[in-house]
C-alpha cells in the first residue's frame, strides 16, 4: 500500500516531520518499508537563470555559464546546445545527488565548475539528453528544482498485517496517525449530492450471510470519455495505481482515499434486478481480467437476468463493464463478508484491490459516504445527472462490546500501565468505552474487524502505550535443574562422533526424486507431493542413502578426491499401523537415520604413500562400529538393493535390524556416475541413543596366559559363527579370543582358509599353570574341529 | 723408582686417543688388564719394605683411582658422542604434516542449532523435536489459522498423499519457496514459555537476552515492534540492528493466544505466556556473513570444510 504523503497531511497534518512519521507508524504496527521521494531520487538541484553564456576558451563544444543560484552568481561548464541567457534549468549545487552520481567541484579543461547544469536524463525524469531541461519562466530562481517539478511529494510504502485492512486507504491511515500523534483528524470531504432525477435500479440480496449491504446510485447521462484530471492521475499514479478511464479512476481514488471499494456498471447493459446470492454449479463469468471462471455454491456473484455478471467483492464481469460508450451507469458500494470472499479469487489464480480489502474487512457504515463521494467526482468530471441513493440493507456484522480488565492487560503485557493511560490509549484511536468497574467497556467501530476478545484491547493498548516504553527484564522462576541424563545421549552427541571420524555433516532435502527411491530403496510407492517444486523432488525419501550418492557426484564434479559425509535426518514410510501422537502422526513413519557414505582414498592424500589405498567396508564398518560403541552392533551378509550383493550386511543391534552397511551396487556407481564405489551405512538413530551405565570389573591381579591357535576352515564359515560358537562353550578362563591372521591362498588345500586366534586366558583367584592353559587351547581347538571341521595346522 | 706419573699420564693419553669403545677397551687392558702396566707394578709391590710398600701403596692407589676415574670419564663421552651421533641421525622433519585420518566436522545450521540449544537450556528450557509431516490440526487449526488463510494454500504449504482422520491432507513443515534467501525446506526454533505469569515483558528480556549470547554482543539493539500472527496476542515482529545500521526482521513471537492456550488443554483464564520462532539459517547467515541460503544445502565440501 503505497500511501502519497501530501494526501496522508490533506487528512491529518502533524508537526512531525516524515521520516520519524513512519518510525512511528512502523512502531505501532503499520511498518512503513520505505519512506521515498516520488519519481527520480535526486536532491541538491535547485533552479538557476541563466545569466551569461561565454565560449570556453579551450573547447568547442563547452560553454562557460555565469548563473544566478538564487542571490549567488556561480560559474558553470554546461556542454549543452540549448544554452542560452535568461533560460532557467536545474543547477545541481556541490554536494547534490543525482541518480547514480554525485555532484563535486570540478575544472573542466582549466575553467572551474561550480556544478553541473542538468539535463531530463540526468535527473532520471526521462531519456531526453538533447539539451538542458527548462524549467517554468516563473520557478523561482534558488529554489528546489523538485518543487518546480512538481515532485516535493513523498510516499510512505507500508507493508500492512492482514487484521489491519482498516490502513488499506489514506483516511485509515490518517487516523493511526492522528492516534499516534494527537494530531487531529480532518474528515474527507463527503457531502450528500442531491438528486437529479428519480432514477434507480432494483437490487435484492437472496444471501445476506455473503451481503451485508448494498447501496447503488444510477447516474444518467455522463460522458464516460472525459479525461480524468491530472491532480487525480497523480495522485492514483503515486498511490500506485494506473489511471484507466475517468469513471474507473474515480472508484480507485474514493477506494484508496476512504477504503471503500465500489463498483461501476454499464446501466443500459443491466438485464432486471440486481441479486446478489452464491453460485449455481455451472455458472460462469467473464471477468474484467479477461479471465472465465466456473462459479460453484462457495462463490458469491452478483446475477441479473442473464445469469452471473461479476464476483462480489472480487471483480466485475465484462458483460456490464463501463466503457467510453457508456452513457448511463449504476454504481455499487457493497459490503460483504470475509469469510464470503476469503481465498476466493487465489481459488481462481489472482487477487484484486477489492478481494484483498474484502477478504480482511472493509467498513460498512460508509457505503453511502463511498457512492456520495464518486458522485461528486463523477459529476466534475463526467458530467451526468444523478439519481437517487439507494441503500438496501440485509445483515450487517454485530459489533458485540468487549470487556478488558486492567489487571489482566496489566498481567499480559507485565507493565503496571495505569487505567489513565489506558483510557487515552482508547480515546486517540477514537474508540468508544465506558468503565464498568475494574475493567474498559469498548465498542469497536465499523471499520474495525480485528477487536473482538479481550486480548485484542490488550494489543491495542500496548501499541499504543508503546512496545518500545514495555520492560525488558528477566522473568522470576524457580530455580530447578533439568535432568542430565547419562543413560541417552543427544544425536548431536552422535554427530560429533561422526565428525571426530572424518565426516562432514550435510543436510539435504527430504524430497527426492521417485527414481533414486526405487534405485536405492526398491521403493515404488513412496508418499508422494501433491504440489512438489520439480519432479525432481516430488516424493518423501525412505532411504538417506541416495543423497548422499548425489553428494559425493556434486563433490567429485569439482575434483574433490576424497569425499566423507554424513546426514542426520528423517526419513518418511507409509505405515497403516502408526497411530496420532503428541509427535507423530497416524499413518506414516518418520524416524530419524543416521547415514554415512565414503568415497576415495582411505586418508587423505599425504606424504606417506605406504598409506595410500582406497576405502574399502571394513574402514567403514569400524566408523560404524566406533559411531554405535558402548553398543556393539552384529553384522549379517544380506542383500539390499542400493548394496553389492557379496559386500553388504545388515547391522543388528539387540537382536533387532537398524540399519546397512556395505558397498554401493556396481549398476549404480555406474548409472549415478560415480568414478569409483563408495561404502555407506544407514542406521535407525534412535537405536543409538540410549546406553546403560557401565558396569567396571576389578582386573584380575594374576597374570594371563596366552596360546595361539592357527587351523583351516572351509572357506565360507564366518568368523562371526566361529566366535560365537567359542562365546558359547569355552572353557571358563577363556577371557578373550581375537582373530589376528587371516590367509587364503598357496599352501592351503582348496576351499579352505587359514585363521590364526590369540587366545588370552586368566584366572580371578590364582596364576593359571602351563597344563590348565594347554588344556584350554586343547577344548577349542577341539569345539572348532567338532563344529566346522577345523584343522589345526602345524 | 717407579714411574706412576708416567703410567697415570700415558694411560690418560691412550684413553683420550681411543675414539671408540672397543679401542678404549684394549687401551684399559694395556693398563689395568691382567698383564698391564700397573697391575704389573702391583706385582712389584712385594719386594718393597713394609714402610715403603705403605708409602708406595697409597701413591699407587691414588693412581689407580686416577686412571679409573679417566676410564669412566672417556667411557661417558665415547658413549654421549654415539648417542649424539645417532640422535642426529634419528631426526626427523617435524615440519611434515601429521600422520592418519582428518577431521570432520558438523553442518553450520547444526552448529547453530547445538548454540541456541545449548543457550536456551541454560534458562531452563527443554528441547523437544515434532515430526515433518503434520496433521492440519497441529500446523494450523490448533494455532487459530483460519480456513482460508493463504499459508494454506497449495501455493505456500506442500501436502503430501496422505490424509488424517478428518481426511484433509497431510503437510510437510516446510513453505514453497526457493531463492537466495528462502529454500524450501528450512530449520526454525521455537520457544515456549507457558505459566501464570509470564508476560510480554519477559518475552522481551529473554528474547534479547538471546539475541545478544547467540551473537555474543552486550550491546546488540533489539527492537519489538507490534504485528500480526493468528497464534499470537500481542504479536511482535522481533528486529535487530545490523551492521550496516539497519533493521533486520530476526523473529516473529508474541503471547500465547488464549485459543492456542485452550487447544494445549490449559485454561488461558490462568496460563499465560510467550511463543517465538526463528529460522536457523538465517541465523547462522547472519552469524558467519553468508549471504546465500542455498549453500547450506548444495552438501559443497569447499564451503562446509570451513566450518571447523
Amino acid at each position: 500500500m503505497n500511501i502519497p504523503e501530501s494526501w496522508l497531511r490533506n487528512f491529518c497534518d502533524p508537526k512531525v516531520p516524515g521520516d520519524e512519521l513512519a518510525h512511528r507508524l512502523t512502531m505501532a504496527g503499520v511498518e512503513v518499508e520505505s519512506y521515498a521521494l516520488v519519481g527520480p531520487q535526486f536532491s541538491g538541484v535547485v533552479v538557476a537563470e541563466v545569466l551569461s553564456v561565454e565560449r570556453h576558451p579551450n573547447a568547442d563544444k563547452l560553454t562557460v555559464c555565469t548563473v544566478d543560484a538564487g542571490g549567488e552568481k556561480l560559474q558553470v561548464v554546461c556542454g549543452a546546445p540549448n544554452v542560452r541567457k535568461g533560460m532557467k534549468v536545474p543547477l545541481a549545487r556541490v554536494g547534490a545527488s543525482l541518480p547514480g552520481l554525485s555532484i563535486e567541484r570540478t575544472t573542466l579543461r582549466g575553467v572551474e565548475s561550480a556544478g553541473m547544469l542538468c539535463s531530463a536524463r540526468e535527473l532520471g525524469l526521462s531519456t531526453d539528453h538533447s539539451g538542458l531541461l527548462e524549467l517554468k519562466a516563473d520557478s523561482p530562481v534558488g529554489g528546489d528544482t523538485r518543487t518546480a517539478l512538481g515532485l516535493d511529494d513523498k510516499v510512505f510504502t507500508l507493508k500492512l498485517t492482514p487484521n489491519r485492512a482498516d490502513c488499506l486507504s489514506v483516511l485509515g491511515v490518517a487516523r493511526e496517525v492522528a492516534a499516534l500523534t494527537g494530531a487531529p483528524l480532518e474528515n474527507p470531504p463527503v457531502k450528500a449530492v442531491p438528486p437529479k432525477n428519480e432514477a434507480k435500479h432494483p437490487v435484492r440480496i437472496t444471501h445476506p450471510e455473503g451481503c451485508g449491504r448494498f447501496a447503488g446510485r444510477v447516474i444518467r447521462n455522463v460522458n464516460a470519455g472525459a479525461p480524468s484530471p491530472d491532480w487525480m492521475k497523480q495522485r492514483l499514479e503515486r498511490a500506485g495505481q494506473r489511471s484507466i478511464s475517468a469513471l474507473v479512476d474515480v472508484t480507485n481514488y474514493v477506494m484508496l482515499e476512504l477504503g471503500r471499494p465500489l463498483h461501476v456498471y454499464d446501466l443500459d447493459k443491466l438485464r432486471g434486478a440486481i441479486d446478489v446470492r452464491w453460485g449455481r454449479q455451472g455458472e460462469k463469468v467473464l471477468l474484467l481480467n479477461e479471465q472465465e471462471v466456473e462459479v460453484d455454491p462457495s462463490v458469491l456473484c452478483i446475477t441479473d437476468e442473464s445469469g452471473v455478471i461479476g464476483l462480489g467483492g472480487i471483480m466485475g464481469g465484462e458483460s456490464t463493464k463501463a466503457d467510453e460508450a457508456t452513457r448511463n451507469v449504476f454504481l455499487e458500494s457493497a459490503f460483504f463478508y470475509p469469510e464470503a470472499i476469503a481465498g476466493r479469487a487465489r481459488r481462481y489464480g489472482f487477487s484484486s484491490d477489492a478481494s484483498h480489502r474484502f477478504e480482511r474487512g472493509v467498513d460498512f457504515a460508509n457505503n453511502v459516504d463511498g457512492i456520495e463521494r464518486a458522485t461528486r467526482l463523477i459529476l466534475d468530471i463526467c458530467g451526468g445527472e444523478p439519481g437517487t441513493t439507494e441503500d438496501l440493507i440485509a445483515r450487517l456484522p454485530e459489533r458485540k462490546p468487549v470487556h478488558m480488565r486492567v489487571a489482566r492487560a496489566q498481567k499480559v503485557i507485565g507493565m503496571p500501565i495505569t487505567d489513565e493511560e489506558m483510557a487515552t490509549a482508547f480515546h486517540s484511536l477514537g474508540l468508544s468505552f465506558r468503565r464498568d468497574g475494574d475493567s474498559f467497556v469498548v465498542h469497536p467501530p465499523s471499520f474495525r474487524f480485528d477487536l473482538q476478545i479481550e486480548e485484542d484491547l490488550i494489543e491495542e493498548v500496548a501499541r499504543i502505550y508503546g512496545f518500545e516504553r514495555i520492560a525488558a527484564h528477566p522473568p522470576r522462576a524457580p530455580a530447578v535443574m533439568l535432568q542430565v541424563p547419562e543413560k541417552k545421549r543427544s544425536l548431536h552427541a552422535l554427530r560429533e562422533r561422526l565428525a571426530a571420524a572424518d565426516y562432514r555433516e550435510v543436510i539435504n532435502f527430504s524430497f527426492v526424486a521417485p527414481a533414486w527411491e526405487r534405485d536405492f530403496a526398491g521403493e515404488a510407492n513412496p508418499i508422494r507431493l501433491l504440489n512438489p517444486i520439480s519432479s525432481q523432488s516430488s516424493v518423501m525419501r525412505t532411504t538417506l542413502i541416495p543423497s548422499l550418492v548425489a553428494n559425493i557426484k556434486y563433490n567429485q564434479d569439482r575434483r574433490v578426491p576424497r569425499i566423507r559425509v554424513f546426514e542426520v535426518g528423517r526419513v518418511f514410510l507409509r505405515d497403516a499401523a502408526a497411530g496420532d501422537g503428541p509427535l507423530s502422526v497416524a499413518g506414516v513413519r518418520q524416524p530419524m537415520r543416521i547415514a554415512a557414505a565414503a568415497y576415495g582414498p582411505a586418508l587423505g592424500e599425504q606424504w606417506d604413500d605406504s598409506l595410500d589405498r582406497p576405502v574399502d567396508f571394513f574402514d567403514v564398518k569400524a566408523d560404524l562400529e566406533a559411531l554405535c560403541a558402548p553398543l556393539a552392533p552384529r553384522f549379517e551378509p544380506a542383500p539390499q538393493p542400493a548394496l553389492h550383493p557379496g559386500r553388504s550386511a545388515r547391522v543388528l543391534l539387540g537382536g533387532r535390524v537398524v540399519g546397512w552397511v556395505g558397498e554401493l551396487h556396481p549398476r549404480w556407481v555406474r548409472k549415478y556416475e560415480l568414478a569409483k564405489p563408495a561404502i555407506v551405512f544407514e542406521v535407525e538413530a534412535e537405536a543409538l541413543l540410549s546406553v546403560l551405565l557401565p558396569s567396571p570389573r576389578v582386573p584380575s591381579r594374576y597374570p594371563p596366559a596366552v596360546r595361539d591357535i592357527s587351523l583351516e576352515f572351509p572357506s565360507g564359515t564366518t568368523v562371526q559363527a566361529i566366535l560365537d560358537a567359542i562365546a558359547a562353550e569355552k572353557p571358563p578362563i577363556v577371557q578373550v579370543v581375537r582373530l589376528f591372521s587371516l590367509y587364503r591362498g598357496a599352501g592351503l588345500p582348496p576351499g579352505s582358509k587359514s585363521l590364526a586366534f590369540r587366545v588370552v586366558m586368566q584366572h580371578t583367584e590364582r596364576t593359571l599353570t602351563d597344563a590348565e592353559a594347554d588344556a584350554a587351547r586343547d577344548a577349542l581347538v577341539a569345539l572348532l574341529g567338532r563344529r566346522f571341521s577345523a584343522k589345526l595346522r602345524t | 723408582m717407579l714411574d706412576l706419573d708416567g703410567i697415570v699420564s700415558r694411560a690418560l693419553a691412550a684413553f683420550s686417543a681411543a675414539s671408540d669403545a672397543a679401542s678404549l677397551e684394549n687401551a684399559k687392558a694395556r693398563f689395568l688388564g691382567k698383564s698391564g702396566e700397573l697391575t704389573a707394578l702391583q706385582a712389584g709391590l712385594k719386594s718393597l719394605s713394609p714402610e715403603e710398600r705403605k708409602s708406595f701403596g697409597a701413591k699407587f692407589n691414588a693412581a689407580k683411582q686416577s686412571i679409573e676415574a679417566a676410564l669412566e670419564a672417556r667411557r661417558a663421552e665415547l658413549a654421549d658422542a654415539k648417542l649424539t651421533a645417532r640422535l642426529s641421525e634419528e631426526a626427523l622433519d617435524v615440519t611434515l604434516a601429521g600422520r592418519g585420518r582428518g577431521r570432520g566436522g558438523v553442518h553450520p545450521v547444526i552448529r547453530t542449532w547445538q548454540r541456541i540449544e545449548a543457550i536456551w537450556h541454560s534458562l531452563g528450557f527443554e528441547i523437544a523435536d515434532g515430526p515433518e509431516i503434520e496433521t492440519d490440526w497441529y500446523n494450523f487449526t490448533a494455532l487459530n489459522n483460519p480456513e482460508n488463510h493463504p499459508a494454506r494454500s497449495m501455493q505456500d504449504t506442500f501436502y503430501v498423499d496422505l490424509k488424517d482422520k478428518d481426511g484433509l491432507p497431510l503437510l510437510l513443515r516446510y513453505r514453497v519457496d526457493s531463492d537466495a534467501t528462502h529454500s524450501p525446506m528450512f530449520h526454525q526454533v521455537e520457544g515456549l514459555w507457558i505459566d501464570e505469569h509470564i508476560s510480554f515483558a519477559d518475552l522481551k528480556g529473554v528474547y534479547t537476552d538471546f539475541l545478544r549470547r547467540f551473537f555474543e554482543n552486550d550491546e546488540l539493539e533489539v527492537r519489538f515492534r507490534p504485528s500480526f500472527f493468528p497464534f499470537t496476542e500481542p504479536s511482535a515482529e522481533i528486529d535487530m540492528r545490523f551492521r550496516q545500521g539497519g533493521w533486520l526482521e530476526i523473529s516473529g513471537s508474541g503471547q500465547v493466544h488464549p485459543s492456542v492456550v485452550r487447544n494445549f488443554g490449559l485454561d488461558p483464564e490462568r496460563y499465560i505466556g510467550f511463543a517465538f520462532g526463528s529460522g536457523l539459517e538465517r541465523l547462522t547467515m547472519l552469524r558467519y556473513s553468508i549471504d546465500d541460503l542455498r549453500l547450506f544445502f548444495d552438501g559443497d565440501l569447499r564451503f562446509l570444510e570451513q566450518f571447523e
